[in-house]
């Protein structure tokens, strides 16, 4: 669809990077702000160092917020996929037609803003028998929410993709049992899919910040409420850390493309 | 007794019938088909006695044994998919491999076996290649060959030859009946294509709207059609109305004719005075559409000189083997 392919090609490649730089500015001011000794009143840095890395990475509250949202983030995909494998699986064989309802069920925690579904968690776990507030539990279990469009679409494409119903009837007829045919024939076939869910999940749960801190707050420190603790120290420091969080959610990014590319 | 017998088999969906009292005989080493226009009930049937979809009720007898109640997993029962269902994340020789896995068939026992299957279907050279590296027919006989390797009891094919194009169709429908014969294995096949039922069946089943219409071998479907259901979906038929039929033969017909395109002869010197509407060529075959005493008739002539040609408005004249009228139903 390229009316003019040497102009047009031109256009198109200066309006493509230009966008790509201003998308880049602010992370490349960050980085840079990151690096600087210190950069107040002159154009450039006055010099730069590692120190702000150092110090970042040398700070046990800073570590622990880490560890802590890895531990939500993989607590909240593990009930994920424990839970919606096996529900996508009924549904897309045994009721194609509830596929409707869960269409408009996985959009419910979207359609509730973060600070009004808060509130209402408050209530219900605030106290009583199932009083979960300040533990992190309650995020887990929240960020499964989160979680369940992001898994439930993009495992959906995959199911349909793959013909869900001539492969477990052929398996069958193979002599695999039911559970065989999941694992060993649907199962692999779904990575792709799950992949996709999970990095989408994982990239926006690590930088979740209004339930994190409404929900459970210092109890139990997350890295996104640890950056909003931190607001009024250093901002060389600050921008370590987001350089830092940004860095690990891209290498993490990378790794799991590579490994979905190489086996198949 | 037959080796499959299908007896009154009942099935119906949300209250409405899908079929009902469906009752068919099938000998050992026989080639079936079951035909019929999409919605008539052929696939459930299949699927009904691969063990896929329950049935109400009835009975399915194997080899002397109902397998009504039997697993999919237990009844020994081959199948092929329209789709080719083959295993994606596995390759050609894993896929073929599958049943024997499940059957937990000996390492060296099971590569034998899995190179006799690729073997029959002349695919051996692709066994390291994953499915989405073959082409449709390729993927086609890497799932007969599956199908195969556990060797079962009753081979069913639904369809298996649609979603490919013509010259590969053709191809492999015959590649299928070689092997069909050679290994002697009760077949049931399904489709919407006369020609292939016509082509490959030792017996045909033609079915409308969950019924077995008729059953016979490709020759008695072919000139012996029992209802207007039946002449209209094999051949194409001349099917006349009372009144045209009258007129045609002038004599009083009550029922309604069906006449063969082919068993009308078209000349110069014949019976009847015709005029040449309009003509198509298919190749070896010439078809008229011509007119005779306010009738219109479709005329298959054999394309073997520059004779055979008429041009559209020509008059000629045509004459009809009595012995090849039909009334029916």
């Amino acid at each position: 669809m390229r009316a003019d392919p040497k102009g047009g090609g031109w256009y198109h490649r200066a309006v493509v990077y230009l966008l790509f730089l201003i998308l880049l500015m602010p992370l490349a001011g960050t980085l840079l702000y990151s690096l600087a000794t210190s950069w107040s009143a002159t154009l450039l840095p006055s010099g730069l160092t590692l120190k702000w890395y150092v110090a970042l990475w040398s700070e046990p509250r800073f570590l622990a917020a880490f560890g802590q949202s890895l531990l939500v983030c993989v607590g909240a995909l593990l009930l994920s996929v424990v839970l919606i494998l096996p529900l996508l699986f009924v549904v897309h064989y045994h009721f194609p037609r509830l596929d409707a309802l869960m269409n408009v069920l996985i959009l419910l925690p979207f359609a509730v803003p973060p600070v009004v579904s808060s509130v209402g968690l408050l209530q219900l776990y605030g106290s009583g028998p199932m009083a979960m507030v300040g533990t992190p539990w309650i995020l887990i279990g929240c960020y499964f929410t989160i979680a369940l469009p992001f898994m439930y679409r993009a495992i959906t494409n995959n199911l349909q993709a793959i013909n869900l119903r001539d492969l477990m009837d052929a398996a069958q007829l193979l002599g695999a049992s039911t559970w065989q045919a999941a694992l060993l024939v649907v199962l692999p076939n779904l990575r792709k899919g799950l992949m996709v869910a999970l990095l989408l999940s994982f990239s926006f749960l690590f930088g979740e910040f209004v339930f994190a801190n409404l929900l459970v707050g210092t109890r139990y420190e997350t890295l996104q409420v640890y950056l909003n603790n931190m607001r009024n120290s250093s901002g060389h420091f600050n921008s370590a850390l987001v350089i830092s969080y940004f860095a690990f959610v891209l290498i993490l990014t990378w790794v799991a493309n590579r490994l979905n590319k190489d086996k198949t | 007794m037959s080796y499959v017998s299908v007896r009154n088999l009942q099935k119906s969906y949300a209250g409405s019938p899908v079929f009902s009292q469906i009752d068919c005989q099938i000998e050992r080493g026989e080639f079936i088909t079951l035909l019929g226009p999409s919605g008539c009930g052929k696939s459930t049937l299949l699927r009904c006695i691969a063990g896929l979809t329950p049935v109400d009720s009835g009975q399915i007898l194997l080899d002397g044994i109902d397998i009504v109640p039997q697993s999919p997993q237990k009844r020994g029962i081959g199948m092929v998919f329209q789709s080719y269902a083959l295993f994606p994340n596995m390759t050609v020789e894993q896929n073929v491999a599958f049943g024997l896995r499940m059957q937990k068939v000996r390492g060296d026992e099971s590569q034998a076996r899995v190179r006799e299957a690729l073997q029959l279907v002349e695919l051996n050279d692709f066994a390291a290649r994953y499915p989405h590296q073959l082409s449709g027919g390729q993927c086609q006989r890497v799932a007969l060959a599956r199908s195969l390797v556990t060797r079962p009891r009753l081979l069913l094919l639904d369809e298996p030859l649609s979603a490919l194009d013509a010259r590969i169709r053709k191809h492999l429908r015959e590649q299928i009946r070689a092997i069909q014969r050679e290994l002697g294995l009760t077949t049931i096949f399904v489709t919407h294509d006369q020609e292939e039922a016509l082509t490959l069946s030792d017996r045909i089943f033609l079915m409308n709207q969950g019924r077995i219409v008729q059953s016979g071998d490709a020759e008695t479907l072919y000139t012996a059609p029992v209802d207007l259901f039946a002449a209209g979906f094999i051949g194409n038929y001349n099917l006349l109305d009372a009144d045209s039929a009258s007129r045609l033969l002038q004599r009083p017909v009550t029922g309604r004719l069906a006449i063969r395109p082919e068993s009308i002869t078209l000349g110069l010197h014949g019976e009847l005075d015709a005029q040449v509407r309009s003509h198509s060529l298919l190749g070896n075959v010439i078809r008229y559409r011509v007119q005779v005493r306010e009738v219109e008739l479709v005329v298959d002539v054999l394309n073997r000189s520059p004779a055979d040609l008429h041009a559209d408005g020509q008059r000629v004249s045509v004459s009809i083997d009595p012995s090849a009228l039909r009334e029916v139903a």
